[in-house]
């Protein structure tokens, strides 16, 4: 079973993000880079999964030059190897450009399973699998918190509000997780060791038959117009206990509908 | 030259440091109080390869080095979760046996050190023989081809919860004159071993002990490599020793100096947070310049041991345990004092480190002992004992 992780390398979500001046796009110089919290249980379904079936496990990133690093944080879990697309011509490209680019590196890629996290801690658009779904004409099942496959059928226990959805598709299928779904692993020693020898193919545009005025900001479906730190924490509201506290405070709950 | 660490370094110390905040102070707080041993994190870390990253891959190991090792100490120790038996079990025991035991021996014990799936202490110190090591009287005796071990050691970490115990004694014909170590890995089991609890002042789930050698018959094999091999031979698991000790003391003070600057910045006395004083931020800035300068000075001992130069390898440890134990006792201090008296509460947990931190200044070899050496050794002056 050969089993293809979609990983991206993006700003450490615990720390303050913004956006370039110039631009409007995330602005990476300023954060710290990480790999995309999800993507890290993904990677674990997947070896779990190669483990248990036998089989590999292949990163995918699009990303600027420094997502190496992510790579082999990446690597360092335990999958066998990883391709990194990378061109200048991406910067700022958008959700649909992006899948338009990955769904190009999954065509020169031999893959049962694409797995990836449900959504990215920057963009949030939770579109991509879908998107890319599309593209290559397969089935996508996505928010899992459970995932089995059996021969060709894969089932998913989709995550909702009120509980879960059980969706099966015939492989190949592209499956997005949430972080319910598994507790990711450490890298071993050996492992880290090892992520620096593991290959890591790069594919630039002109590999994938994409052309760069497909791509990057220039091009995006979407564009930011705008944007503005968000406001301060306002101060709270202080009730002063002189006999009737108790009431004002359930006046004041009551005003916001907490009760 | 470079002073940044390896990728490979950064990422253990990343991989290490996640590991440690899922266990953290929480956890050891509770297994001390509840007298238990810290099983969980020990076979956790050793199954993750942390444990054994020093000894060789053909033994099970991760190939790397003490530096490596020290690491992966410094890390849980920042984490609230220090491994004190790191300091024995691996980093001498398994430095001794990879550098001089036979392949029988490095086979049969290097493998479950690495993974922690054994973990063999260490036993040098004696009522009469603290600082003067010369002074070492446990002695092994040959009957036929077996030896018979008889003496006794004090201030020996972890002897409940190890299999083995690697006994530094001497060989009977060398009863006198200078010292001529002989090393022996003594099951914790084995009939004429008794050990007892020294009650401490360190609340720790690792507990020191007294342990006595009542003619403990030993096969052959007992003896690590060579009962000729002397000093070197002991040196071999005293470098990386006082490298750990070094590495330990740097984590209790992370971890202190962590919690002193986010109490400095959260705590607001006189509408503004603590830390905007120059008296609390002053020296807090101190404590991190002396920090990273013992931080260096670990990193450089190791990078000298791990080099293979064992004579320049002795100063730099010694450096190296002298400024960590130093730094990390000011900085606990000085963490405790910038939390009031929420600094000697249980809740903040930064008095419970007064006395852990103490001890990185004596052991596992005294401050005076370390500028004794160095004023001998380094600065050519005379021998004052």
């Amino acid at each position: 079973m050969k089993i293809v992780v979609l990983v991206k390398q993006v700003p450490d979500s615990g720390e303050e993000r913004t956006l370039r001046a110039d631009d409007k796009t995330v602005d990476r110089d300023a954060a710290t880079k990480r790999m995309n919290e999800l993507d890290e249980h993904a990677i674990e379904e997947a070896l779990k999964l190669a483990e248990a079936n036998g089989g590999e496990v292949t990163l995918l990133t699009m990303g600027p030059g420094d997502a190496t690093d992510t790579i082999r944080k990446a690597l360092s879990m335990g999958p066998d190897k990883a391709v990194h697309v990378s061109d200048d011509a991406l910067h700022g490209s958008c959700a649909i450009a992006t899948s338009k680019v990955l769904a190009a590196a999954l065509g020169k890629l031999e893959w049962d399973l694409v797995l990836c996290g449900a959504e990215s801690t920057d963009g949030g658009v939770q579109a991509l699998p879908h998107m890319l779904a599309e593209r290559l004409g397969v089935g996508a099942v996505t928010g899992a918190r459970k995932v089995t496959v059996e021969g060709a059928t894969v089932t998913v226990e989709r995550q909702t509000d009120e509980g879960y959805e059980v969706l099966q598709t015939e492989g190949p299928a592209i499956v997005s997780v949430w972080d319910t779904i598994n507790e990711p692993r450490y890298p071993s020693f050996k492992l880290i060791m090892a992520a620096k020898k593991k290959p890591v193919e790069s594919f630039a545009l002109a590999d994938l038959g994409v052309s760069a005025d497909e791509v990057g900001l220039a091009n995006a479906t979407s564009q930011v117009l705008e944007f503005a730190p968000k406001p301060p924490r306002q101060a709270g509201v202080k009730i002063t206990d002189e006999g009737e506290g108790g009431a004002k405070l359930v006046e004041y709950l009551a005003s916001e509908k907490f009760v | 030259m470079d002073f940044r660490e390896s990728e490979e370094r950064q990422a253990l110390r990343e991989a290490v440091a996640a590991l440690g905040a899922k266990y953290g102070v929480p956890y050891m707080r509770e297994k001390t109080r509840a007298g238990e041993k810290t099983h969980e994190l020990w076979a956790e870390a050793g199954q993750l390869g942390y444990l054994g990253v020093n000894i060789p891959t053909e033994h099970g190991g991760g190939g790397g080095g003490i530096g490596d090792l020290a690491a992966v100490c410094e890390e849980l120790g920042a984490a609230g979760c220090p491994l004190l038996l790191m300091v024995v079990s691996p980093a001498i025991c398994g430095s001794i046996i990879s550098r001089y035991g036979t392949d029988d021996q490095r086979k049969r014990w290097l493998p479950p050190i690495a993974d922690g799936s054994y973990t063999m202490v260490f036993a040098i110190t004696e009522p009469d023989a603290g600082s003067n090591a010369h002074l070492i009287a446990t002695t092994g005796r040959r009957d036929g081809s077996d030896w018979v071990l008889r003496g006794q050691k004090v201030f020996i970490s972890g002897v409940d919860e190890a299999q083995s115990v690697l006994v530094v004694a001497r060989t009977e014909d060398a009863r006198t004159g200078k010292l001529k170590p002989a090393l022996y890995v003594v099951p914790t089991d084995a009939p004429g071993v008794t050990y007892q609890q020294i009650e401490m002042e360190i609340a720790s789930p690792e507990k020191q002990f007294q342990l006595f050698f009542d003619d403990v018959r030993l096969p052959a094999d007992a003896l690590v490599g060579d009962e000729d091999a002397g000093l070197l031979q002991l040196f071999a698991g005293l470098n990386p020793e006082r490298i750990m000790a070094a590495a330990f003391a740097l984590g209790i003070a992370r971890l202190a100096l962590d919690k002193a600057v986010d109490y400095a910045k959260t705590r607001t006395v006189f509408k503004q947070p603590i830390g905007a004083h120059q008296a609390i931020a002053h020296p807090l800035a101190q404590c991190k310049i002396e920090l990273e300068q013992a931080k260096l000075m670990t990193q450089k001992a190791a990078w000298v041991y791990d080099s293979g130069d064992d004579m320049a390898a002795g100063e730099a440890a010694n450096m190296a345990k002298y400024a960590a134990g130093e730094a990390a006792v000011r900085i606990v201090d000085q963490a405790v004092q910038t939390h009031g008296g929420n600094g000697l509460t249980a809740e903040y947990g930064v008095g419970g480190l007064l006395a852990a931190v103490r001890a990185t200044r004596i052991a596992p070899v005294s401050r005076e002992m370390i500028l004794n050496f160095v004023a001998m050794h380094t600065l050519g002056l005379p021998k004052s004992y």
